[in-house]
């Protein structure tokens, strides 16, 4: 018998029924504090669950890609997932404790683990990893990260000793993941966006990858779709988007901020529709349908389980209060912002609350808002409300973007700018809120005082 | 208000003010938001009808000489600095130029550091800038990331007390955000741009931060820098019109917004320092 583990697990355990009671929302604590008995118990716990896992990593869109692959693949397998939100090693603690018996044995038979860049590494180390999905890098908390290219690197040595029965996900259109696929044994799937009304010629974000990952000459890009995911060739080694195995192409994007594409997988192609915008979750979908076809669904399941998809808190999400709407879209960093903001472009009349915080989580470092084009949004915004403990940033931003801004609808209390932006809010007029990541608890707080919303960390 | 009289009596008599940006390589060099600092100062340029012209330069393409008034050089992923740091050899001589004559330039962290004599690698390499600041740079394994504070040099409050124009002037220091871990010694005779009074600065050590070469500055605020510090940008707008027109007196802005978020960053800085 393991001490050790069993210590580990029963004061997991007992901490989770502590909070449970407690109504707390500290999801990651159990894990942490198993994890300080036994260092090991992720790695020990995960040996016993027999498909291994599905690790899905990247800067944008991994909460959103982990959810679509969870409910694609729930009819099938007993899945354990951090879907309550920490992605770090203690998030992973927390939910296997949360499906073990006190001898360590797991009621599960496939894990998806949403996995932070930064922890990927560990992640594969300890997971016993199947299938991994990499969608993009992107830069975020600089402050946190490093750049681009530090992480890249750390991903690549991390990938280096895969075995060869592990599939490896990548997103052909980022030449930063894309690069990844020149180092490893594993078997490779390739996706990515085949559609010239998307694709432009010119770029429109920030460019995260400026040289060739493989040997810093220059990339040259027929077209882009997104920052810098796009069609590129290396003019000096050659290096260029590899074939897609799977694609979108024909994507419409409708104002009710569903979207329709032709997915196509291998020979088939089948038409599908979902209630995700923008094409930041065009990707994800195509990443959750090459992890379906990887574990043998049938497009038609693949398109059924999308369709049926409903958004995850923040990640676009609509709440009702009376006959008012809300809206959520997280913002976290300029190319997730700059994509939230090409899709509200779409609108008119907008109005919007923006609310900023500088926590560790959110990065410390606020200067990403200057990198995002608000400048889109200004002649599109009724009414703008601004919060956050960096309100006054986000205000001069705002301000430097032209649009019309009163400084009495700058509200560093979160409570009060929902309460400010609601109350002027029209009958059946909708009110957009963009928060960065630790605001979203605050404003799901304050909106549970108007509605019942589903409480996120119960989903 | 002398002073608001005497900048529009300047335009009663039909002089109208242009000024002319160079930013450099913006493509490479736009890592941290730092562009934020660009669109300061057009906004602030245009409130007050001064023609103002922006003109991106990156590599391989040539430094036109007699156009500019003042350049902006921003941060970037030390990949990119690296090809801009070779390119940058061939522009030197020009850009040295146009600041013996006067010309205003603003950079930040990679391209501050790019202008210094040398970039030291952890690794020992040497890599040439081109000693536009008589300083140098030395990688280190500490990465210096955080909220920077400073107070500005003595002279040069004098000088953004002059510019900045408002009467009440509610502070002369500036506020930022470092994220480097090269750290920065001056010579003796360069001038640093503030003493440091929450955050690391050049190098975390002589309480330094930024230098001064003429009306060249260098500095690890990121942040934007000039959006919430109206003042100093409305101190290089000033030092960039004054090499054409002489001393110039600006129209005052209604800067509110902008000295809140300055105010606030403060309190946070000081609150975790």
């Amino acid at each position: 018998m393991d001490l050790r583990q069993y210590l580990a697990l029963a004061i997991g355990k007992l901490a989770q029924f502590m909070l449970k009671i407690s109504g707390s929302g500290a999801t990651a604590a159990p894990g942490l504090i198993a994890l300080k008995i036994d260092p090991n118990l992720v790695k020990k716990l995960s040996s016993k669950i027999p498909q291994g896992s599905i690790i899905i990593s990247g800067t944008n869109g991994k909460t959103t890609t982990a959810r679509l692959i969870f409910d694609m693949l729930s009819k099938n397998y007993a899945i354990v997932h951090n879907r309550q939100g920490s992605n770090l090693m203690r998030g992973i603690a927390s939910a296997l404790i949360s499906k073990a018996n006190p001898t360590g044995n797991i009621k599960a038979d496939l894990a998806v683990w949403e996995i932070d860049e930064a922890t990927l590494p560990q992640a594969i180390d300890s997971t016993n990893p199947k299938t991994i999905v990499l969608l993009n890098l992107f830069r975020d908390q600089l402050d946190r990260y490093g750049e681009v290219e530090i992480t890249r690197k750390k991903w690549q040595e991390a990938l280096t000793n895969l075995p060869k029965e592990t599939t490896l996900i990548l997103n052909a259109d980022d030449p930063g993941i894309a690069s990844l696929s020149k180092i490893t044994k594993a078997k490779m799937v390739t996706f990515g966006i085949k559609d010239h009304k998307i694709s432009r010629g010119n770029q429109t974000g920030v460019l995260d990858i400026k040289s060739c990952p493989i040997c810093q000459g220059k990339l040259d890009y027929k077209s882009y779709t997104l920052g810098h995911l796009g069609e590129y060739l290396c003019t000096k080694c050659g290096f260029k988007k590899p074939n897609l195995q799977l694609f979108a192409s024909d994507i419409d994007q409708a104002k009710d901020f569903s979207t329709s594409m032709n997915l196509v997988l291998g020979a088939k192609k089948i038409k599908i529709k979902y209630k995700l915008p923008g094409i930041y979750n065009a990707y994800n979908i195509l990443a959750s349908a090459a992890v379906g076809q990887t574990y043998a669904l049938s497009p038609k399941d693949i398109a059924k389980s999308t369709e049926n998809f409903s958004p995850v808190f923040g990640r676009f999400q609509s709440v009702q209060i009376g006959n008012k709407s809300v809206l959520i879209f997280l913002i976290k960093n300029p190319t997730g912002a700059n994509e939230v903001v090409k899709v509200l472009s779409q609108q008119s009349a907008l109005n919007l609350l923006v609310i900023l915080n500088d926590n560790f989580a959110d990065g410390r470092d606020v200067s990403w808002i200057w990198d995002t084009k608000w400048e889109a949004l200004s002649q599109k915004t009724k009414k703008l409300t601004i919060s956050g403990t960096r309100a006054w940033d986000m205000a001069t931003r705002l301000k430097y973007a032209n649009f019309n801004l009163s400084k009495n609808n700058v509200y560093e209390q979160i409570e009060t700018s929902i309460e400010a932006a609601t109350t002027a809010l029209s009958n059946n007029d909708t009110l957009v809120i963009l928060p960065t990541y630790t605001a979203l608890m605050p404003v799901e707080k304050s909106l549970s005082k108007y509605t019942k919303i589903v409480k996120w960390h119960k989903q | 208000m002398a002073q608001t009289v005497e900048g529009l009596n300047l335009k009663l008599k039909g002089q109208k003010f242009s000024l002319n940006i160079c930013h450099l390589y913006p493509d490479l060099m736009d890592t941290y938001g730092d562009k934020g600092n660009i669109l300061a100062i057009i906004y602030r340029c245009q409130k007050r009808g001064i023609d103002v012209s922006l003109e991106e330069v990156s590599v391989n393409q040539p430094l036109t000489t007699n156009i500019y008034d003042l350049f902006f050089f921003g941060g970037g992923q030390d990949q990119a600095q690296s090809i801009v740091g070779e390119d940058l050899l061939k522009k030197s001589d020009v850009l040295k130029k146009y600041i013996d004559s006067g010309s205003a330039l603003l950079s930040i962290c990679g391209g501050y550091q790019l202008l210094q004599k040398y970039f030291q690698t952890k690794e020992g390499q040497k890599i040439p800038g081109i000693g536009l600041f008589d300083a140098y740079t030395i990688g280190s394994n500490d990465r210096m990331i955080q909220n920077l504070l400073i107070e500005t040099d003595g002279s040069l409050q004098t000088q953004i007390e002059s510019a900045y124009p408002s009467n009440d002037l509610p502070s002369t220091s500036l506020i930022g955000f470092e994220n480097h871990s090269g750290k920065t010694y001056l010579g003796k005779s360069l001038k640093p741009l503030g003493s440091v009074l929450a955050g690391s600065g050049n190098n975390g050590e002589d309480s330094t931060e930024g230098a001064i070469y003429k009306n060249a500055f260098g500095c690890y605020l990121h942040g934007s820098l000039l959006p919430k510090n109206p003042h100093f940008a409305d101190f290089l707008i000033a030092k960039a019109l004054e090499k054409n027109y002489g001393p110039v007196n600006l129209e005052p802005l209604d800067d509110e917004i902008e000295w809140q978020a300055h105010n606030k960053a403060v309190e946070l800085t000081r609150a975790s320092s």
